[in-house]
């Protein structure tokens, strides 16, 4: 369903990405693990564009991301309506949350489907309390997001990205900005998704999701894939040195499931 | 001491002389308020267009009305207009004015708001399939505008205040009012102790009034 | 297509020149009453403070142009004979000095309290400290505001014409009672007085710019 070949970034003399491949099959839960710096936040913003790409290509169901193909090869940006359009697709969850802190949590939810889809107020209101229900807050519906905890925003976030209905969600190291806590909370709601047959592409820390959720690993660094495949023989028999010293850091004593 | 109330003595013998002029200067006030706020938000779009030319023709009328007293743009107005047959009332020319220049300087306040709005904001927008002109309209400029209440405040403040120099070119307002009174009847300075209550009273309450309003958006999301 | 506005120019500029001396005048001596006001405001015993707070309170709420009105009927009705210039120019100090007081008093109560602290762990007194630590700082906060507050005091020289005093705006009024040329003479005295405004306006903006990075 993705597939994304030879991808290149860089801003200035930086390399960030160079030349990325991997794809994802419909219904996959795909988790991206690295270093920070390692270009992994990046590759996961190009995905919708929020990041143009220098090279190589990323499609989504066939269709090229962020670009219009000419017949010689060559590629122009796409307009913007187009590049709007294809995010409708695709839901994004950040880090840092980015609720819309001027509405209320319901409100967050409607936005998309009523300013970018155009449906009425009154059935994406009910859908939107149907998918904060979901994520354990219906009763914070009316809450604006400063009276809500970092948990709590972030169960909002997704609500608002699966309020697009898309076909892929991209989750942006969700995890990494809230109190140890309030973690789980957050965890449980992508589980549940990856339990539905939701595609994810799950940039994060968090090794024991990896291991418990995940269909496949992907290990980058120094933007670049270094290793791939089934999350146990990944995590349990680290080819490569540095997955072995990314994985010792970040587990401790990694407890069995 | 008994100033107080001889002072509402002299104040309240010019009030009925004064009742039209009062009611002007509401007027030009409740006329100017809206049209320069909704003409600051004409030129800000100008301001922050990625085309280089047209955000620099905004940031130049900007500099302009920055820099040249509110009296001359109103002569310009005024005086400048019927010499290409256009004949409007010295209280349009006043209201087009004022417009004009607290535009502008709304427009720099709001700017400053837009310029604190986090990149972040565009990125969620955009993320849920958001073209930038939604981004901007229903997400980023409603933050800005609640950031930037304190200073709008004041603003407002000072342009209801410059409704005072409608009266430079003939407009009956309150401040004009007063000077014709004293010319006819031989009246003082008092009179204009009456218009000075009258313009702190308004501004006064224009001040509360939207200090409550700002204390109302920071209690839903400050 | 100009020529009413360069005949008249020696005239007009012989405003400017008005313009600026009243300004000059207006904006240094309503600095001096405003750095004490705004002093006595922040660091003055409660009934000086509170005063401070009525004066700056009354003039913030009323047109400048009505202040200089009062002025300029206020010295007749009292028995003092004075010239419309000195009437409408004590108008604008006593506006200018609410304005500059407001921000002196901002700027002082702004310096932090830990500054203070500092101080008075070192055995410093409340002179010394005021004068060593507390007023450097404030000043240093003030300059841009000061700056913006002094633009603005150029632009409302202009009001004075209104009430019958001569500068530029009321050179410009003659001219155009004389020669119906409103539109190129105004235009030319708005070129004017955006050569007396600019320089002071770009300043205020550099040093704003410099002092938000600084903090």
């Amino acid at each position: 369903m993705i597939a994304v070949k030879g991808l290149r970034k860089s801003f200035g003399p930086l390399t960030v990405l160079d030349g990325i491949s991997f794809a994802v099959a419909a219904g996959e839960v795909v988790v991206v693990l690295g270093p920070s710096g390692s270009g992994k936040s990046t590759m996961l913003r190009c995905i919708n564009f929020l990041e143009p790409y220098d090279e190589g290509e990323i499609r989504i169901e066939g269709e090229l991301v962020g670009y219009r193909e000419a017949g010689n090869g060559k590629r122009t940006p796409r307009p913007e309506g187009e590049i709007a359009r294809f995010r409708e697709q695709v839901g994004m969850v950040f880090q840092s949350f980015n609720l819309f802190p001027h509405r209320s949590a319901v409100e967050n939810v409607m936005m998309g489907p009523v300013h970018v889809r155009g449906i009425s107020r009154k059935a994406a209101r009910e859908t939107a309390a149907g998918l904060l229900a979901k994520v354990g807050l219906a009763e914070k519906m009316d809450e604006y997001p400063a009276r809500l905890s970092g948990g709590q925003q972030q169960r909002v976030a997704i609500a608002r990205a699966l309020a697009m209905q898309p076909k892929v969600m991209l989750f942006d190291e969700v995890t990494s900005s809230l109190d140890p806590e309030l973690v789980g909370e957050v965890l449980l709601v992508m589980r549940r998704l990856a339990q539905e047959g939701m595609t994810m592409i799950v940039v994060t820390h968090e090794i024991a999701f990896a291991r418990d959720v995940a269909d496949r690993i992907i290990f980058m660094d120094k933007g670049t894939i270094v290793e791939e495949g089934d999350p146990r023989e990944v995590l349990l028999n680290p080819r490569s040195e540095r997955l072995r010293g990314f994985v010792r850091r970040f587990t401790g004593a990694l407890p069995e499931s | 001491m008994d100033l107080a109330p001889q002072l509402v003595n002299f104040v309240a013998r010019y009030v009925p002389y004064l009742a039209q002029g009062f009611a002007l200067t509401l007027a030009l006030a409740a006329a100017s308020v809206p049209l320069s706020l909704a003409w600051s938000l004409a030129i800000l779009l100008p301001r922050l267009s990625k085309r280089h030319w047209l955000a620099a023709v905004a940031a130049a009328y900007i500099e302009v009305m920055r820099n040249t007293p509110l009296l001359i743009q109103m002569y310009l107005i005024y005086f400048g207009l019927p010499l290409f047959n256009i004949f409007l009332s010295g209280f349009a020319c006043g209201v087009l004015a004022i417009t004009l220049q607290h535009g502008a300087f709304l427009a720099e306040v709001l700017r400053g708001g837009v310029e604190s709005v986090s990149a972040r904001q565009w990125e969620a927008a955009r993320a849920i399939g958001m073209r930038n002109r939604q981004a901007f309209r229903l997400v980023v400029l409603p933050q800005a505008v609640v950031k930037v209440v304190p200073p709008i405040c004041n603003q407002l403040i000072v342009l209801v205040k410059d409704t005072s120099l409608v009266s430079a070119i003939g407009v009956m307002e309150v401040t004009l009012s007063a000077k014709v009174i004293i010319e006819r009847t031989g009246a003082s300075y008092e009179v204009f102790v009456a218009v000075a209550l009258f313009y702190l009273v308004m501004t006064t309450a224009l001040g509360a009034g939207l200090r409550v309003a700002e204390r109302r958006l920071a209690l839903r999301f400050g | 297509m100009f020529h009413v506005l360069i005949i008249s120019l020696p005239y007009l500029l012989k405003g400017a020149v008005v313009t600026v001396w009243l300004s000059l005048a207006t904006i240094s001596l309503g600095t001096l009453l405003g750095f004490a006001l705004g002093t006595a405001g922040a660091v003055g015993p409660r009934p000086l403070r509170a005063a401070v707070t009525a004066y700056v309170f009354v003039l913030r709420g009323v047109p400048i142009l009505v202040v200089m009105f009062l002025g300029y009927y206020v010295f007749p009705a009292l028995g003092y004979r004075v010239d419309a210039y000195v009437a409408v120019g004590a108008a604008m100090v006593v506006y200018v000095g609410a304005f500059v007081s407001e921000i002196v008093r901002g700027a002082i109560l702004a310096v932090p309290s830990g500054q203070i602290a500092a101080a008075r762990s070192l055995g410093m007194r409340r002179g010394p400290m005021l004068r060593e630590i507390v007023f450097p700082q404030a000043f240093r906060m003030a300059i841009p505001p000061l700056l913006n507050t002094a633009l603005t005091t150029i632009k409302q020289t202009s009001y004075v014409s209104v009430v019958g005093a001569w500068e530029l705006s009321y050179a410009a009024r003659e001219v155009v009672e004389r020669t119906l040329a409103a539109f190129e003479i105004f235009l030319g005295v708005m070129v004017l007085y955006f050569i007396i405004c600019y320089p002071l306006s770009v300043a205020a903006r550099h040093l704003e710019r410099r002092y938000a990075f600084a903090s």
